[in-house]
């Protein structure tokens, strides 16, 4: 017999104890630790392509390198969305998990005439994990060569670069004032990202906290 | 257990904790220490006098300087060899050992090799033991046995000293050196507004504050209060090694409780180098006995350890740093039996004893019984992290030292204190306080509208030029270099700075010129004739100081990916394949049985490496008829094809399916290798050539799981799991596309493509769900035998098939033409990449082709890369090669020269062993269902 339900599972393997939360199998583990990394995988991850300046770009609002909270309306709720600039002419949305349908429907409405979009539903096809903790950025100075200080990346910034030897969109994403970044890369490459942000948080006393939807 | 024979009582300045009391173990013996001791210090405490044998000779070695620079207390901890125990603290347990001694360090044999001193002088290598040439391996074996340095286990090393990381900054102000002028550079920049880290190679900050009188004590204080309040990052025990082009910063930082050392990468808006003056040594016979130490090093032995250095000493002062350390030597209660003025002309001529310092002989041949000797003869700047700026490095002999070239600095480096010049501690903080606040500025976090600091001079006091004496000594202490070795360099035509350094590898050791430099050069100079700043100095180029392979080389880090189906794959006992970063199933235990479990039945492989790329846009046609061979404006929605795509030079570079999902929707695959370099491609085609066209690519190559089910039941098992989707063969034919749902999920992707030959699907899955599609598949097969096969399955069934692998059966030089897919290009479809080079192969005539080979001896199974070969000239190569269960018989394919290349025609291939067999070429690429009935149906 299968082992398994129709129930999501990301790339990195959930820390004791597993449940199912939002179809997707997480970790139920929570961690007060003063550093912590978080799977984030299940939030839906929405990737849009348009021309950097047109009709696109204005209504999403952000630019490049550079971070937005929304509230949209997905169905009949008003959901918190992150609107990212990761790239010129492309744009990175999350939301709460299983939230695709709404979302890309919502997104393939912004097209105005003769502005090419493409709406490209990448949730199962991203790792994304926070690090959050005061030691988030020191973690993190480990595995990128990017200048992280608050004048360069400060909290609503993204860029991509390369992250423990991955090419990876990072978001400083602050939490109540605490230092939080959200790293996402290619899916199977996931696992391993994890592993060595542990791996470096180590010395700083890391611990695996679990994730809780809606987490935007 | 030995006694603190030589502890003073406690002094004003002293680092030891004697409220922590510790022991650790030197040559077996248990000595005693306190927390804050070198190791040198402790054993000098207990009054040791000799630390190790030098290099060449095997003399006794004791302490020089008692600083990380000290060349005579070079040890092995442990598992680790080449510790500097003058640097290194004292831990509770510790095994310290003498290095390449033997039997003993009281005993050392090898300091036989004195005895035979004249057979090795400088360069002797180049002269000796070359001839007979059949005894250099005997040569070898002995010269071995006296090569310098510790022991490295081949065992794994402790994980203490074998793990490393590395960490990334970027300071606006890097400052190098924690000394008075550093301290006090690091706190003007970091008031000015820059983030500034300080890094010291000692363990504490201070430089010679550390060890000098009251007044310097309460300075001290007073600045390690402000930098604590300052928020600058202070790094001690760490080294700046590097300056690399702007600003690249490299530092090795030790001491750390996680990792045995971490490389520090500072990217740094504005350098200051502040490492203030290394003592040098004076040159005459007996310098390098036990016993005989610098100023610096009694003043820290006595005021950093309270260790009495000796009990009646004869001092050689030139300066004020030589006289202060005779009121130190009288305060920790040493007789100070005779001071030798260098000022007033006096000088001191051998030392006398060998195992230590017995006494001294004066010019005019007055001896003086003692046991210490110190010398205070000049000072030497370390311009190392300057010139690797591009500072050139000038010589002014009023001072006896070397400066900076400002003039040749950039705007982003900036020296301080006393490489720059003298003076009193007032001026010499006035001065760095100025550099600080300037390196801010430069860093820009200050106004750009804040005028440049005016950064006082400093005065530079007169130093008489003093190198060696009237006698022969060593030079390079680590190297084992004496003055009479560098004037047989000179004589022997070695007479540049360069030169003579190479010939007798003088500065090349561990401390890097920093102490013997300067006397390399007033020798050389002396000899040849020449002035200082004529002769010239050796190159000072990175590293600064030793630094470990495993701090440059940092955490074993290897990017792997796994597929959603990796846990099922590894519970079921799949051996792994590497793949690139991919570890994929390469079989479950038997491949041949998955093989006919395929051809019989129905078998499946997760296939989730294959690139995948989303392609939307009106333009997509003309992309894909651009990259492609073929002909893509007319696919229609819901049909696939095969393309094939080659370089501009007409050499296939990849090959996969597209599928039409939508008017404006297609998705490509590649090759599983080709899947990052087909995405580039594809986008520099589009960015740079075609940046009007309406295409957007995303990469969704992980968004899906991808499973091939492929065999004659294929069909009827997908039946079991597919919901609203027609599978007969008149609703799906061959090469079509569906998107359906697939075991519960949505959103997946069917394409009906074959590449086993038989009946088979491609499935991508929404990625997550890849492992519970693939559960559902086996649960819901049992009965139809389904059964998964890995990749060596797939290369056997593929190959049987016929169909090739870019990259196995095609290399960078196989154009399209000699792959033998003649029937797929169009060259008269319009420009594409590659065509002008294929209608030169086309008009031409392949030189080579793709054919399908039998071994006439079926049992014979030819590895690949089988040469063939025709009348003693290769006409080929075996490109793909295996035993086919489906045959019972070895299949290949081979590129084979286009006279070889008819069906029918006989060939012979060169077996790696030696033995040549024939082989016939078939008449089709295909050993299986050549017509391609099977995967139609």
């Amino acid at each position: 017999m299968a082992e398994t339900g129709v129930v999501a599972r990301s790339p990195i393997a959930p820390a004791a104890p597993e449940i199912i939360l939002a179809g997707w199998a997480v970790s139920a583990r929570r961690s007060g630790a003063a550093l912590t990394v978080t799977d984030c995988t299940p939030m839906t991850k929405v990737a849009i392509k348009a021309a950097p300046v047109g009709a696109t770009a204005e209504r999403l609002e952000v630019p490049f390198g550079r971070v937005s909270r929304q509230t949209w309306t997905l169905g009949d709720r008003d959901c918190s969305v992150m609107v990212v600039g990761s790239g010129p002419g492309e744009w990175l949305v999350l939301g709460p998990p299983g939230s695709q349908v709404s979302l890309i429907h919502q997104l393939s409405t912004l097209a105005g005439d003769g502005d090419l979009v493409a709406v490209v539903d990448l949730s199962h096809g991203r790792a994304l994990v926070r690090l959050t903790g005061s030691w988030a950025a020191e973690v993190l100075a480990k595995e990128t060569a990017m200048d992280l200080g608050d004048s360069v990346c400060p909290d609503g910034a993204a860029f991509r670069s390369a992250v423990a030897g991955l090419a990876a969109d990072v978001i400083r994403d602050d939490r109540d004032g605490t230092r939080s970044y959200l790293v996402g890369c290619e899916r199977s490459s996931g696992q391993y990202l994890f592993d060595s942000l542990l791996e470096s948080g180590a010395e700083f006393g890391i611990e695996v906290d679990g994730f809780v939807p809606p987490d935007i | 257990m030995k006694r603190q024979t030589r502890r003073l009582d406690r002094q004003p300045g002293e680092v030891i904790d004697r409220g922590s009391p510790l022991e650790f173990g030197w040559n077996g013996r248990s000595y005693p220490a306190y927390a804050g001791d070198t190791i040198a210090s402790a054993l000098a405490a207990c009054g040791e006098r000799v630390f190790s044998r030098s290099f060449k000779y095997h003399r006794p070695r004791g302490l020089l300087t008692a600083s990380y620079t000290d060349p005579g207390c070079i040890v092995q901890v442990g598992d680790e060899p080449n510790v500097r125990g003058a640097h290194r603290l004292a831990e509770p347990g510790m095994d310290v050992r003498s290095q390449d001694t033997w039997p003993s360090l009281v005993f050392d044999v090898k300091a036989a090799n004195e005895l035979v001193g004249r057979f090795l002088p400088a360069g002797f290598y180049y002269k000796t033991f070359i001839r007979p040439r059949p005894l250099w391996p005997t040569y070898e074996r002995v010269l071995r046995r006296f090569s310098h340095g510790g022991v490295v286990s081949p065992d794994p090393l402790s994980p203490e000293l074998s793990s490393y990381d590395k960490r990334q900054v970027h300071p606006d102000v890097l400052v190098a050196g924690g000394g008075p002028a550093g301290m006090t550079s690091a706190v003007a920049a970091a008031r000015a507004g820059a983030r500034v880290m300080l890094v010291e190679e000692e363990h504490s900050l201070g430089g010679h504050l550390r060890w000098g009188d009251k007044a310097d004590l309460a300075a001290l204080h007073d600045l390690r209060s402000l930098l604590a309040a300052s928020g600058v990052e202070v790094l001690t025990n760490s080294v700046v090694f590097g300056r690399y082009d702007h600003n690249h910063v490299a530092i090795v930082q030790r001491g750390l409780t996680h990792v045995y050392e971490r490389l520090v990468k500072a990217r740094a808006k504005t350098l200051v180098v502040a490492p203030g003056l290394i003592e040098r040594p004076y040159v005459f016979a007996g310098n390098d006995v036990p016993g005989v130490m610098l100023s610096t090093a009694v003043r820290r032995l006595i005021n950093l350890y309270a260790v009495k250095p000796g009990d009646r000493a004869v001092v050689l002062t030139a300066n004020p740093q030589g006289d202060a350390a005779v009121v130190d030597l009288e305060r920790a209660g040493v007789e100070v039996a005779h001071v030798v003025d260098a000022r007033g002309g006096d000088d001191l001529v051998r030392v006398l004893g060998r195992g230590g310092v017995k006494g001294v002989e004066l010019v005019g041949g007055h001896r003086i019984e003692c046991d210490l000797v110190v010398t205070a003869v000049g000072w030497t700047a370390p311009l190392t992290l300057l010139t690797m700026a591009g500072t050139v490095a000038a010589y002014d002999s009023r001072a006896a030292r070397y400066f900076p070239g400002t003039a040749t600095l950039p705007d982003d480096a900036l020296p301080a204190g006393g490489v720059v010049g003298d003076g009193t501690l007032d001026e010499l903080v006035a001065h760095a306080d100025a550099v600080g606040r300037e390196a801010a500025r430069r860093a820009g976090s200050m106004s750009r509208r804040e005028p440049a600091a005016e950064i006082p001079a400093l005065p530079v006091d007169a130093h008489p030029e003093l190198f060696h004496g009237p006698t022969h000594g060593i030079v390079d202490f680590s190297e084992d270099v004496s003055s009479r070795d560098l004037l047989t360099a000179v004589e022997e035509g070695y007479s540049s700075a360069e030169l003579a350094k190479r010939y007798t590898t003088a500065t090349m050791g561990p401390t890097q010129g920093k102490l013997e430099s300067v006397n390399v050069v007033a020798i050389i100079a002396e000899a040849t004739g020449r002035t200082i700043s004529q002769t010239g100095t050796t190159t000072w180029r990175p590293p600064y100081a030793p630094v470990t392979l495993g701090a440059l080389a940092g955490r074993h880090r290897e990017p792997v990916r796994y597929s959603p189906m990796h846990p099922w794959h590894e519970r079921h006992g799949a051996a792994p394949l590497v793949a690139g970063a991919w570890i994929r199933p390469d079989h479950y235990g038997d491949p041949a049985g998955e093989v006919l479990a395929v051809r019989k039945r129905v078998g499946i492989i997760d296939v989730t490496p294959i690139g995948k790329l989303d392609l939307r846009g009106p333009d997509v046609p003309k992309l894909l008829n651009l990259l492609y061979v073929n002909r893509w404006s007319k696919l229609e929605v819901g049909r696939v094809r095969y393309g094939v795509m080659c370089a501009e030079d007409g050499v296939v570079l990849d090959d996969g399916v597209t599928g039409r999902l939508g008017d404006q929707h297609y998705l490509m695959s590649t090759t599983s290798s080709g899947a990052a370099s087909v995405w580039e491609w594809v986008e520099s085609w589009l960015q740079t050539e075609h940046p009007g066209w309406q295409v957007h690519v995303t990469p969704v190559t992980t968004s899906y799981a991808s499973i091939n089910v492929a065999g004659p039941r294929s069909r009827e098992l997908l039946g079991r799991v597919v919901a609203e989707i027609d599978l007969t063969p008149q609703a799906f034919p061959y090469m079509h596309v569906r998107t359906g749902r697939v075991a519960g999920v949505d959103g997946c992707v069917l394409w009906r493509i074959g590449f086993t030959g038989e009946l088979s699907f491609e499935l991508h899955v929404p990625a997550s769900y890849g492992l519970h599609v693939w559960e559902t598949l086996l649960d819901s097969g049992n009965d139809l035998g389904v059964r998964a096969f890995g990749i060596e399955a797939q290369r056997i069934l593929r190959l049987e098939k016929g169909h090739l692998i870019v990259g196995q059966d095609t290399d960078g030089l196989t154009q399209a033409f000699s792959a033998g897919l003649d029937g797929l290009i169009r060259l008269d479809k319009g420009d594409f990449v590659g065509r002008s080079e294929l209608v030169w192969q086309a008009e031409a005539a392949a030189e080579s082709r793709l054919v399908g080979l039998h071994p006439n001896d079926a049992s014979v199974v030819p590895e690949e890369g089988s040469q063939l070969i025709e009348a003693g000239v290769i006409c080929g190569r075996v490109t793909s090669s295996r035993w086919s269960p489906t045959l019972h018989r070895s299949i290949c394919l081979a590129q084979v020269a286009t006279e070889f290349a008819e069906p029918g025609t006989l060939v012979t291939v060169r077996l790696p062993d030696g033995r040549s067999v024939p082989a016939t070429v078939t008449e089709h690429l295909a050993s299986v269902d050549p017509e391609g009935a099977r995967l139609r149906g």
